[in-house]
C-alpha cells in the first residue's frame, strides 16, 4: 500500500497511475516507464492504492516513489505501508491474527 | 586484488552526410551519448555510466570512437548506444548512428581487433571500388600493411590504422 499526502486537488485512478509512470521515467528513463505496473485497488479518500509489480522490478519502483518529489507543483510523498508477495497478506497484520 | 575494471567499447559512426565526419568531435559526442543514456535509463543510468565515462579515441576519418566505462554498467551504455540518432556541433545537427564493433576489456585488445577490422574492410573497398585511381590506392596500402607484417614482426604493423 502507498499513501501519499496532499493539499488540494487529489488525483483519480488514471492520475495516480500516470504520476507512478512519471517517477519510474524520471528515474529509470523509458526502459523504467516501461516496467508493467499494475493499480489494484486505489482508494480517492484516504489517496492509498496497492501496486503490483514483477518482483525484479522492485527495487526499481520503491527507488523511484521514493524520490518523487511533486504532483502539480505540490510538495508529496509516497509512503510504503507494506510489501508481501501475497495479496492475501496485505489485508491484515498478520502478528495481530487472534486464532 | 581490488581494481576498477573498466570497458571499452569501440563503435563505428555512420552518416548519409558526408559533411558530418569532419564535424565529429569528442565532446559532442560524449553529451549525444549521455544524452541517449538519460532518454533510454533516467538519472539513475546517467549517474551509473558517467563514473568513469570519456571518449578515449576519435578518428573522424574512419569515424571510429572508443568510448570507456566501468564493467558493471557497461550494458547500459551499450543498450543506450542505438538510440544516439543525431550529432549536434556548431549548432548543425547531423544524423547518424553508432555501430557497436567491439567490447574489450583493455584499449589493446580493442586495438587488435581494429587493424584486423580495417584490413577487411580494406579488402571490401578493393572489391566495391569504381575508379582506376582508387583502385592504385587501396592496392599500395593493402600491399604495405601485408608487407610490413613479412619485414617486421613488431609493433610496425600497429601504425597501420587504415586511412581511407
Amino acid at each position: 500500500r502507498r499513501e501519499l499526502p496532499d493539499g488540494g486537488a487529489r488525483p483519480n485512478a488514471a492520475q495516480f497511475k500516470q504520476l507512478v509512470v512519471t517517477a519510474l521515467r524520471e528515474l529509470h528513463g523509458e526502459v523504467g516507464a516501461a516496467l508493467p505496473v499494475d493499480v489494484l485497488t486505489y482508494e480517492e479518500k484516504t489517496l492509498s492504492a496497492i501496486l503490483r509489480v514483477i518482483s525484479s522490478g522492485l527495487v526499481k519502483l520503491w527507488s523511484a516513489l521514493t524520490l518523487l518529489g511533486f504532483y502539480q507543483n505540490r510538495r508529496c510523498a509516497f509512503r510504503v505501508l507494506q510489501t508481501s508477495p501475497f495479496l492475501l497478506a496485505l489485508s491484515g497484520n498478520s502478528r495481530e491474527l487472534v486464532l | 586484488m581490488v581494481r576498477f575494471k573498466n570497458r571499452y567499447v569501440l563503435c563505428e559512426v555512420v552518416s548519409e552526410d558526408p559533411r558530418c565526419r569532419q564535424c565529429i568531435e569528442d565532446r559532442a559526442l560524449g553529451l549525444a551519448v549521455r544524452d541517449a543514456i538519460t532518454r533510454v535509463h533516467g538519472d539513475y543510468g546517467l549517474a551509473c555510466c558517467s563514473i568513469s565515462f570519456t571518449v578515449k579515441y576519435l578518428n573522424a576519418y574512419t569515424g571510429t570512437v572508443l568510448l570507456r566505462c566501468r564493467k558493471d554498467s557497461y550494458r547500459l551504455l551499450c543498450s543506450a548506444l542505438p538510440f544516439v540518432r543525431c550529432l549536434e556541433s556548431r549548432a548543425q545537427r547531423y544524423p547518424c548512428f553508432l555501430n557497436t564493433l567491439h567490447v574489450g576489456g583493455t584499449i589493446r585488445t580493442c586495438q587488435k581487433f581494429l587493424i584486423q577490422y580495417n584490413r577487411t574492410q580494406l579488402l571490401r573497398l578493393l572489391q566495391n571500388c569504381t575508379n582506376e585511381e582508387e583502385r592504385q590506392c587501396i592496392q599500395k596500402s593493402l600491399l604495405s600493411c601485408s608487407l610490413t607484417e613479412e619485414q617486421s614482426q613488431s609493433g610496425d604493423e600497429e601504425e597501420d590504422d587504415g586511412t581511407e
